[in-house]
């Protein structure tokens, strides 16, 4: 190869070895506790590094669904119940708040998209413990409305922003003629857009599910009744029930996670892709 | 639509606007969950919160008035001042290393290519682990005797720190551990990146600008604000996320080393059931981290005035 070639041909290399050993990195944790989870139940634990025990047993992907204080199979099934009707609930409003945004005036556009972001600033932290005394006062404590109640403002002023940006992009001759034809705004909102926008409808969609799938801290909080709990909590109760069972630990949390890592390939495109990233 | 009349470019806009005043009711009730929802669950705990900081409140029998009692416990108990020191500790060293490593990785990514749809997963990935899972996950890898981290280290003969049983490195596991979740961080970047012209690097090129003055004098300025809004969310950010690995992982163990401000309030709370102090601490939680973006903003300040001189 001439050198000047080369030349040309280095820093792309270079490039790319770097951005293939930082994304090792950030894979290896993963890969780490799926291997550490197809290890034997019994055994010590490993002295050197495990890529892959050998030979891998599928016995602590069951074993986790066999203790009879943690029905873990049931807290997955209400964790699957909470999370879908979060992400109808979240459909529903943030759209709405989205199409509304996008067919104010535009002095009220501004307006709602600075009160957005406001909330968006607003750290969810410093939350818990007032909205706790308020569910106590409406009578939501142990009931999954107190889990549901984000989901009736859209979950995440996000959501709604992410909306706002699509119908605000789509031609105004759409609005037009369904105005042309008298179409209310439910049906505007039904017939036109919803369909014109499944891309976001999607992405939110997912989003949402994986906030509430993936949500410890509004359970722990909220919820009382054992028969009411879902797959976090029901994970750090194996926790604290068996905490050097790593292998049945980790088997926990791969079962856990591996939803959202399935979820997220499906989404990534969406924000990942290349060019597509028009927010 | 102009078969039936001939219209002039201003009409849409007067039907449009007729049509929404006929619609402005309807106009209104598609954002009142959005309203109502937002004065409910974020307006009103607000202020609720700063309430109940001012007062005893068990939860149970009706709230009475404490003064600022609960504030005065940050000078006499000093549990309250490891937790503001802890939570401080976290935010100062993980949010300046959380932001420069999405500006890395978006830098890196982000020219398309081969394989870089891959790479962009890949660093996202670890972002969208829940809580509970997350927090296993490290706790296996941090373990002092077999977990694979103190394994390779030994294997590189490197020394093998206790961690999370160390009060002098538990909190850099919590820092570490938040640097491989900034997949949020990455995508805003990458979407600010891609808002720089592709014709100002040609121009830069033509000048003979280095790739180290283009940084610095285009690619930097043009990323600004969004390096702005991205530090300013993650130092609020910064303070609730050490509660879940806090909570699961070392209980503030060892020696209140892990102690965060989140932690605290939850256990005086729910445990101790003094919801008044909870509150307070929650409301000191909020006043440090307000205190650190106006200090943000004065730096950046001072930084672009000394830029335009």
């Amino acid at each position: 190869m001439p050198p000047n070639a080369i030349r040309k041909l280095a820093p792309a290399l270079a490039r790319h070895a770097a951005a293939l050993a930082l994304a090792f990195v950030f894979l290896v944790p993963l890969a780490w506790i799926v291997a550490a989870s197809l290890r034997q139940p019994g055994l010590p634990p490993p002295r050197t590094i495990q890529w892959l025990p050998n030979p891998p047993s599928w016995a602590n992907y069951l074993a986790i669904f066999n203790f009879p204080s943690v029905p873990l199979a049931r807290y997955a099934l209400n964790s699957l119940v909470v999370a879908s009707a979060a992400v109808v609930l979240t459909a529903v409003t943030a759209s709405w708040t989205g199409l509304a945004m996008a067919l104010a005036p535009a002095r009220w556009q501004a307006r709602l998209v600075m009160f957005s972001i406001a909330l968006l600033l607003v750290p969810a932290g410093a939350l818990w413990l007032p909205r706790f005394v308020l569910f106590t006062w409406l009578h939501l404590i142990d009931s999954y409305g107190a889990l549901l109640a984000p989901a009736l403002m859209g979950s995440s002023p996000l959501f709604v922003l992410l909306f706002y940006w699509t119908y605000r992009r789509l031609p105004a001759e759409l609005f037009e003629s369904a105005q042309l034809d008298g179409a209310g705004l439910l049906t505007l909102w039904w017939r036109l857009a919803l369909p014109l926008s499944t891309a976001t409808l999607v992405a939110v969609g997912i989003l949402t599910f994986l906030l509430y799938w993936s949500d410890f801290v509004n359970p722990l909080l909220f919820l009382k009744t054992p028969d009411l709990y879902t797959l976090p909590i029901g994970i750090s109760q194996l926790k604290a029930m068996d905490r050097n069972n790593w292998p049945l630990l980790l088997a926990a949390a791969v079962f856990m996670t591996a939803p959202t890592v399935a979820l997220f390939l499906v989404v990534q495109r969406f924000f990942l892709g290349e060019n597509k990233l028009h927010l | 639509m102009s078969a039936s009349s001939p219209r002039t470019p201003t009409q849409p806009a007067v039907t449009a606007q007729r049509w929404q005043r006929q619609q402005q009711a309807a106009l209104i009730g598609l954002l009142l969950p959005y309203v109502l929802g937002a004065l409910v669950l974020v307006v009103i705990p607000g202020v609720l919160a700063l309430g109940l900081s001012f007062s005893y409140f068990d939860g149970l029998s009706a709230p009475s008035w404490w003064g600022l009692r609960n504030y005065r416990m940050f000078f006499i108990d000093p549990l309250e001042r490891i937790a503001v020191a802890n939570s401080l500790y976290f935010t100062l060293l993980a949010v300046p290393l959380r932001v420069l490593g999405a500006l890395g990785l978006a830098l890196l990514l982000r020219r398309p290519g081969r394989g870089v749809g891959l790479y962009r997963a890949a660093v996202y990935l670890p972002t969208v682990i829940p809580d509970v899972a997350y927090a296993l996950i490290w706790l296996w890898v941090f373990n002092p005797l077999f977990g694979p981290l103190n394994l390779l280290l030994g294997v590189l003969g490197l020394p093998q720190p206790a961690w999370l049983a160390d009060a002098a490195t538990a909190k850099l596991v919590f820092v570490f551990m938040s640097l491989f979740q900034i997949g949020e961080g990455f995508v805003v970047l990458l979407a600010g990146l891609q808002t720089i012209p592709a014709d100002y690097a040609d121009a830069a090129t033509v000048d003979g600008a280095g790739p180290v003055s283009f940084f610095r004098y285009i690619t930097l300025p043009l990323l600004a604000p969004w390096l702005i809004l991205l530090t300013v969310r993650d130092l609020i950010w910064s303070f609730q996320y050490t509660f879940t690995p806090s909570l699961l992982m070392t209980q503030g163990d060892p020696y209140h080393a892990t102690l965060f401000l989140p932690l605290l309030s939850f256990e005086e709370t729910f445990a101790n059931l003094r919801f008044g102090m909870g509150a307070a601490i929650l409301v000191v939680m909020f006043a440090c981290s307000f205190a650190l973006v106006l200090a943000f903003y004065a730096v950046v300040r001072r930084w672009t005035r000394a830029d335009a001189a």
